[in-house]
């Protein structure tokens, strides 16, 4: 996060009509992911998403997620693993990205990194119909952990777990709050299973298939 | 879009709607995206949500007008002067069923029948242009200092949208 910060100040001071939205998806609210956006000084928009509302809305399934949307509110890219630069030797994270947030930056719709219609649509995750209620499951299930009741959170919470299982964001914030946290053994035993199926934990990154 | 929905008028089965006159005062709460509606009256069933045509508005923005439920330029086909699966007069007041829009509309739902929660996923109409026409859906949430913010304020500007979490 101090990272994109220092990439806005660049790119905005080039660019006064780039702006950068930064949204937690937190059920644990201000309390969790407040401190973090006040340690990196963001002075680009940030929101505290508890409901998941915008995972929601663009089909995200993964946290960090990028979405490019142009002046008009079409979409450029969407649906990538999106960390500013590489961590920890390249154990995740790549230092690609950045580059091609700052070609679209500078040449908008000229970037050849921007995507047409069909590479947006075809990259905008399918919902199954079960996957579709699960974010009123989840909504539910939130509903009821910002009230404090624990058991309905957690039943809704694991509904919409069954409901979409493709969604790692329903199933580590649910393991939040579990023993073994969210990057514990049950979400490391999900991933290998996913990685075994030839899935992948992070939506894939194709810097090079954008071209025009 | 229009005869879609009037086809899906004709020939419903019959309601579950229980034969009561009477409302009921049990506490009702509907969840939609960021909103959270607290309902007076509803009307007794089983399986299905009834509520007082000025409720359904502050649920989902749908008008009970003579046409019809209407959003925008969606209207969809509700018989008022008869009971139907989707409206029925009690006692001079007539009841709409939220849930019979949400099925006709395939708009998920899930509820808790305990304490009268009912939690209602995103219309797919209104996810038409993202999902066929990749625009970015519009969003309302607030921010650190409880001002609502919406992608549409940023219309003129490149917006990168990213997600993190603190977990």
């Amino acid at each position: 996060m101090p990272v994109w910060q220092v990439i806005y100040d660049e790119l905005k001071s080039e660019n006064e009509n780039f702006e950068i939205i930064s949204v937690a998806q937190d059920s644990g609210g201000e309390d969790a992911a407040g401190p973090i956006f006040d340690a990196a000084d963001v002075t680009y928009t940030s929101l505290i998403d508890v409901n998941h509302l915008i995972s929601s809305l663009y089909n995200l399934v993964n946290v960090p997620s990028g979405v490019w949307i142009d002046e008009e509110g079409r979409i450029a890219r969407i649906n990538e693993g999106t960390y500013a630069q590489e961590h920890f030797n390249g154990a995740f994270g790549t230092n690609e990205y950045v580059p091609i947030v700052r070609d679209w930056v500078e040449k908008g719709a000229e970037s050849q990194y921007v995507w047409d219609t069909s590479k947006v649509r075809e990259s905008i995750v399918d919902r199954t119909p079960e996957a579709e209620k699960a974010q009123p499951a989840f909504l539910l299930g939130s509903y009821y952990f910002q009230r404090d009741n624990e058991a309905k959170a957690e039943q809704y919470w694991t509904l919409a777990q069954q409901l979409d299982p493709t969604s790692w964001n329903y199933l580590r914030q649910d393991l939040q709050y579990e023993e073994g946290g969210s990057a514990g053994p049950a979400w490391q035993q999900r991933v290998e299973e996913v990685e075994a199926a030839g899935g992948a934990y992070y939506a894939p990154l194709e810097i090079e298939s954008g071209g025009n | 879009m229009h005869a879609q929905l009037k086809s899906l008028c004709f020939g419903l089965a019959a309601s579950s709607l229980l034969a009561t006159t009477a409302a009921q005062a049990q506490d009702t709460t509907v969840l939609y995206n960021e909103r959270i509606v607290e309902i007076g009256q509803t009307l007794p069933d089983a399986n299905d949500l009834w509520v007082k045509p000025e409720d359904l508005t502050r649920i989902n923005d749908f008008e009970l007008k003579p046409e019809g439920a209407c959003y925008e330029a969606l209207c969809v086909p509700v018989l008022q002067d008869r009971d139907s699966d989707m409206y029925v007069t009690r006692g001079g007041q007539g009841w709409f069923n939220v849930t019979g829009l949400a099925d006709k509309l395939q708009q998920a739902y899930v509820v808790d029948h305990d304490d009268g929660v009912w939690s209602f996923g995103t219309m797919p109409v209104k996810r038409q242009s993202f999902i066929r026409g990749g625009m970015a859906p519009d969003f309302e949430l607030n921010d650190r200092e409880g001002n609502p913010v919406r992608l549409s304020d940023f219309q003129g500007k490149k917006v990168l949208l990213l997600t993190w979490a603190s977990w």
